[in-house]
């Protein structure tokens, strides 16, 4: 028998050998790896699953048209479960053994609360899709960007909307929460602005009536109510409002007047004729085409929509940074979204236009994709209904 | 000025309904001589089961029934296993198991109903109005079948046997016994009683607003508040302590604001046991 035995000497070289090669012959080899993070499971499990699918087929597009920098893409996709523990130790994973650039789509804002500490002090770069205000102010050096709109730029179009119905006194109903006392202020801007006056009431959301708070806010005589709630607090407040005779126009956020919420009334002219707003995708776009293609759904929700544009940011970062690092992709993701260029709606087309020399700007599916320095959208588009008969009936997307 | 006169009117209406589960608690602490918590998991329990029994087509009153039977087994079932073994070691073990019970109780409704709000379906009327003050009929008619629920309450306690006996056994449970009173079943009439007030507290709570598994905890605070306010202990007491809590209540939303409402409770229960800890009527004032 014979034995293959490898000498002490001849183990040095060889790992000398491998050290000293240049990196660029490893790292050819190496594929680029950006990870999904979304909530497959828990109260976000109803939008998780469709979120990374869609991240999943625009990698294989963009595999199927050579990669990004000549190197294959892989994406990981892990679940956060909708809870920060999970997702702290998943993105951990992600980070640790999987070595992704990028994170992308967290949806929860406690999930990306907890996870992005994580991400800018390893350098890894952070798309989320959730909304709070004190996200954008972590400390996150500009390893986040989220495509989400944030209190100011919600609270703010919907003032607008409001006076374009011709609101003059305009009354502000919020529970005591985070983004009470800055929508407060921004709809007393709003108001102040196109000349008409503001009152407002923080409420406590664990109350059982509001006929006192109703009191005070029928003295104010609104014509036009923002109800900043939650649906649980909603439902009372909102039948404390038919009680009291309010005739005037009612808005809050098309998360909160739901469904549910009808059915919880129970009475369809209690709601009749109240509006909501919510984020909505950039309808009739290239990009939005794409995504219902890629999703196989007719109207894909803005979370898929949102998903969608950070792979195919995050993608053309990396070829106009030349790097598949976190910090490439922090350096040059504005390069890819703002500063005028070629008009893309997808990474396919920006890669190629990337590799030719050419200056690009993306305007995806859930809007411009516009940062601001903080890493907040500049704008985007919203979707205003009006319930009738018990339905929610389309005003206006703008 | 309206405005105090309405929100002392919607403290009224609000009193009523809390005086009831109030009444429940204090009955219980005045026989049992412990501060039973597990109210707040009893009281979301009883506003399910009024939900259901309405759902399936019983009346206000009917349903009302319903959430007091069950209320008052499942009470009586969770004193008799968990807390009256305790209240020999002290009224402090047995205080803390019925936290305990109550988060039970709590998570068994969203086990069965889940998280979602509900919300009997009752038509939403509008409001009368007289000059400037307003009230519902609706409300009007749950305050009205909250006080027919007190004056049957009282009447009980005042002339018949189990009344008297829970009187007696509050009031000397030694002398009680001697007299030939049972204070084992004293007490678990007390339980059963107390617990299903807190049950029926829960459903007509409920009947103003929406139910979810936490009604029962967000009003916890006020149901002891009301209680020690009137003399932990004292039936009256808790009546009065009601009222005082519900427009205390509504009228801090004026002064200091809606958030601090909960602050309310605790101010009150501050005051009074610092001035005078057997609240306004004393403690057997029954």
């Amino acid at each position: 028998m014979m034995m293959f035995r490898i000498g002490r000497r001849a183990a040095l070289l060889g790992s000398v050998a491998a050290v000293a090669a240049p990196s660029v012959v490893r790292a050819q080899a190496d594929p680029i790896k950006i990870a999904t993070l979304t909530p497959l499971t828990g109260a976000g499990g109803s939008y998780g699953p469709v979120m990374a699918k869609v991240a999943a087929a625009v990698v294989e597009e963009v595999n199927a048209a050579g990669g990004v920098l000549g190197r294959k893409v892989v994406l990981v996709s892990e679940d956060d479960q909708t809870n920060p523990d999970a997702g702290v130790r998943a993105a951990r994973k992600l980070i640790d053994v999987d070595k992704v650039a990028a994170i992308l789509g967290t949806w929860a804002s406690s999930v990306t609360t907890a996870v992005a500490p994580l991400c800018w002090e390893n350098k890894t770069f952070l798309c989320t899709v959730s909304g709070a205000d004190s996200i954008t102010l972590l400390p996150h050096q500009g390893y986040l960007v989220r495509t989400q709109p944030n209190t100011v730029l919600q609270v703010t179009r919907t003032g607008e909307f409001l006076v374009s119905l011709g609101a003059k006194k305009i009354w502000t109903f919020v529970p005591q929460t985070p983004f009470a006392k800055s929508s407060i202020e921004i709809m007393e801007g709003v108001a102040k602005k196109a000349g008409g006056t503001h009152g407002s009431l923080i409420y406590d959301d664990k109350k059982t009536t509001y006929r006192t708070e109703v009191d005070q806010m029928m003295r104010f005589a609104p014509d036009a109510i923002l109800c900043a709630g939650y649906t649980p607090d909603t439902v009372v407040l909102l039948k404390d409002l038919y009680r009291a005779g309010y005739k005037g126009k009612i808005i809050g956020q098309a998360y909160a007047i739901n469904q549910k919420l009808i059915e919880q009334v129970g009475q369809n002219e209690v709601v009749e004729g109240v509006y909501t707003y919510a984020p909505s995708v950039a309808e009739g776009s290239g990009a939005l085409a794409r995504v219902k293609k890629l999703s196989g759904l007719a109207s894909p929700d803005p979370y898929t929509s949102q998903v969608y544009d950070h792979v195919n940011m995050v993608l053309m970062a990396m070829a106009i940074g030349k790097g598949a690092t976190g910090t490439v992709i922090k350096d040059n993701i504005r390069k890819v979204t703002q500063g005028g260029g070629k008009a893309v709606d997808n990474a396919v087309d920006g890669l190629k236009a990337i590799a030719a020399g050419e200056k690009v700007d993306y305007a995806g599916a859930s809007g411009p994709c516009d940062f601001d320095d903080k890493g907040d959208i500049l704008d985007c588009k919203f979707l205003y209904e009006q319930i009738k008969a018990g339905k929610p009936v389309l005003v206006k997307i703008a | 000025m309206n405005l105090v006169l309405q929100a002392l009117l919607n403290g009224l209406v609000s009193g009523a309904l809390l005086a009831v589960p109030a009444i429940g608690f204090t009955a219980m602490f005045a026989v049992l001589r412990f501060p039973n918590f597990s109210v707040s998991g009893v009281a979301t329990l009883g506003a399910f089961a009024g939900y259901t029994a309405y759902a399936a087509g019983f009346q206000i009153v009917g349903s009302l029934a319903v959430a007091f039977v069950v209320a008052g087994a499942v009470g009586l079932v969770f004193d008799k296993v968990a807390h009256l073994p305790l209240v020999k070691q002290g009224a402090l073990p047995a205080a803390i198991a019925s936290i305990a019970s109550g988060l039970v109780l709590e998570n068994v409704v969203r086990l069965c109903f889940g998280n979602d709000m509900r919300g009997y379906d009752r038509p939403i009327a509008r409001d009368v109005h007289f000059g400037d003050l307003r009230i519902n009929p609706q409300q009007t008619e749950t305050m009205g079948v909250a006080l027919v629920i007190m004056l049957l309450v009282f009447a009980a306690l005042a002339f018949t046997r189990v009344g008297k006996a829970m009187r007696a056994s509050a009031d000397n449970p030694e002398l009680a016994a001697l007299k030939g009173i049972r204070p084992d079943r004293v007490a678990m009439m007390a339980s059963f009683i107390g617990m299903g007030l807190v049950g029926m507290g829960g459903m007509l709570l409920g009947l103003d607003s929406s139910i979810d598994p936490l009604t029962g905890a967000r009003i916890l605070l006020s149901i002891f508040a009301a209680a020690v306010l009137g003399g932990l202990g004292s039936a009256p007491g808790a009546v009065l302590g009601a009222f005082l809590i519900g427009m205390a209540e509504e009228l801090s939303v004026l002064v200091v604001g809606s958030p601090y409402r909960a602050a309310v409770g605790f101010f009150a229960i501050l005051i009074v046991l610092s001035l005078r800890p057997r609240g306004l009527l004393g403690e057997r004032a029954f």
